[in-house]
């Protein structure tokens, strides 16, 4: 039977266990914000064109608003820095409409080449199972018609080796290759409808 | 040109022929070809640098990334993260001669200079593997800070640096024993690091702090920190200056060794990744990621030029010039 003594050790062998798993859970806390800001070495490349029948400049006119990116069916909100756009300063908040947001960061802004280059700081991996995913839309005039661009790169949303299959790199692909399409399909429908 | 500014000339470029000959075997050679990595393709791109045109194309399959050439140049080393594996490339034939597992995620890799010895950065594994090439073995392995990256070697071959990305600091690793022997916390996620000509210093491009660290490896002491454009990836030295690729500008910051003012920003292609400077410095080439080109800059003129096309995704992190 149990003895006193036993008895003790037993909740001291209970707190023990409490406080190991206390430390593992502090470990875990502290290694999460840098998991969040990490990637495995192997970056991946998504290039999704449209032709859409409108001239380029209103094309532009879209495309090229950093302070709105409603034109894709999934942003419900954009909040952008004010003032005058400022390359790799001026930054904004995306609330999709299922609630996830993401943060980015505007890396080129020319409207002579109607380029315009964001790069994502925080994402939702739920909605898009990437990091660093870092988009440049152009827009070219092809007689009267255009032609947009939109080249993704980005790495999949799960550092380490092994990754679950939704953190895959073939996850991160088909999800950028479903946004970027849905986009520009919208996009498309918007300019053609003329609304 | 006068004659008396030829002659000198012919004699400076002899005293540095002679120069070289000191130096280990072919490294002051001129170079004919760039051998890239180009890691969506799965393969390894040589490109004639005479032509910018990619002449051949050796399949390298697990995404190859990181690269090294042998002081002979007889061999390109390239590591694959997703393959686990150390390649290595017969450049005269263009072949696979060999290849062998490292462990997880090999990334970075250099040559010492004296030895021979190839030095890999295990990424996922959090060390640095020797291998020797003369038997194709692991001889030893040393645990570093986490996500190890880019790696340098001292001309005298006895320092080892590593980038150690998630610790935001360089590991020191004297060859001799394979010991970790220091650590220098630089700034936010280190990437590339390289070590200027004579050896003084090192310079880590830091991912996330957009800037270099200079550190003085008399002291291991970080001296300077210079601001450079978005997500800075490697480091070049000619002519006089530092040269960064930095991967979100589409550009080079150009800085000057001496006191480590600006000098300027040469935009280049999308995602400028590997960078290396030719041996007499006259121009640096670096391979673009998102435009599929490696591109020749001159070090005179400061301005970006020819370009060739290669193949899907080059990255040559490392020492791609033969």
């Amino acid at each position: 039977m149990l003895g006193p003594r036993t008895q003790k050790s037993l909740v001291t062998q209970l707190g023990e266990t409490l406080k190991r798993i206390a430390i593992a859970a502090l470990a875990l806390a502290a290694v999460m914000p840098m998991l969040a800001n990490a990637h495995g070495p192997s970056r991946k490349k998504e290039i999704s064109t449209i032709e859409i029948n409108a001239p380029a400049d209103k094309v532009w006119e879209v495309v090229g608003n950093y302070r709105d990116m409603g034109w894709h069916p999934q942003i419900g909100k954009t909040e952008a820095d004010p003032g005058e756009y400022k390359k790799e300063v001026t930054k904004r908040k995306l609330t999709f409409k299922n609630g996830a947001i993401f943060t980015d960061t505007l890396t080129r802004y020319e409207p002579e080449n109607k380029t315009i280059a964001f790069l994502t700081n925080d994402e939702d991996l739920k909605t898009l199972p990437v990091e660093g995913y870092s988009s440049t839309i152009s827009v070219a005039d092809e007689g009267g018609k255009s032609k947009v661009e939109w080249k993704g790169a980005f790495y999949r949303g799960y550092m380490n080796n092994d990754p679950p299959p939704e953190l895959s790199d073939k996850a991160a692909i088909a999800a950028v290759t479903a946004f970027q399409k849905e986009g520009l399909e919208a996009l498309k429908a918007k300019l053609e409808s003329g609304k | 040109m006068t004659g008396r500014s030829f002659a000198r000339r012919v004699a400076i470029a002899v005293a540095l022929c002679i120069a070289g000959a000191a130096a280990p075997a072919m490294a002051g050679e001129a170079v004919r070809e760039a051998f890239i990595t180009s890691q969506l393709a799965d393969s390894v791109g040589v490109v004639d640098l005479a032509t910018m045109k990619q002449v051949a194309e050796i399949a390298v399959s697990g995404k190859p990334a990181g690269i090294a050439m042998s002081s002979q140049r007889d061999f390109a080393y390239v590591t694959t993260p997703d393959g686990k594996e150390l390649v290595a490339i017969d450049t005269a034939a263009r072949k696979v001669a060999w290849r062998i597992n490292v462990g997880e995620g090999p990334l970075g890799i250099a040559v010492n200079p004296r030895s021979g010895v190839v030095y890999v950065a295990n990424w996922y594994g959090d060390e640095i593997v020797s291998v020797d090439p003369k038997t194709q073995q692991v001889t030893h392995r040393v645990k570093v800070g986490r996500a190890p990256s880019g790696l340098a070697v001292t001309e005298d071959g006895a320092t080892i640096l590593s980038a150690d990305r998630e610790s935001d600091a360089i590991s020191v690793i004297d060859a001799a024993s394979f010991t970790r022997t220091g650590e220098i916390k630089v700034g936010e996620h280190p990437f590339g690091v390289a070590i200027e000509p004579g050896g003084k210093r090192a310079f880590a491009a830091n991912v996330v702090s957009n800037d270099v660290s200079v550190i003085d490896l008399g002291t291991r002491k970080v001296t300077a920190t210079v601001k450079v454009g978005s997500r800075p990836y490697g480091v070049a030295f000619a002519n006089g200056n530092a040269f960064v690729t930095n991967q979100a500008s589409r550009s080079l910051s150009v800085f000057r060794l001496s006191d480590l003012q600006p000098v300027t920003t040469i935009p280049v292609g999308d995602y400028p990744e590997g960078i290396q400077a030719t041996p007499d410095g006259s121009a640096v080439y670096v391979a673009c990621w998102g435009d599929n080109i490696v591109q020749r800059v001159d070090t005179a003129t400061l301005k970006a030029g020819v370009k060739a096309e290669v193949s899907d995704g080059p990255r040559a992190f490392g020492t791609f010039l033969h």
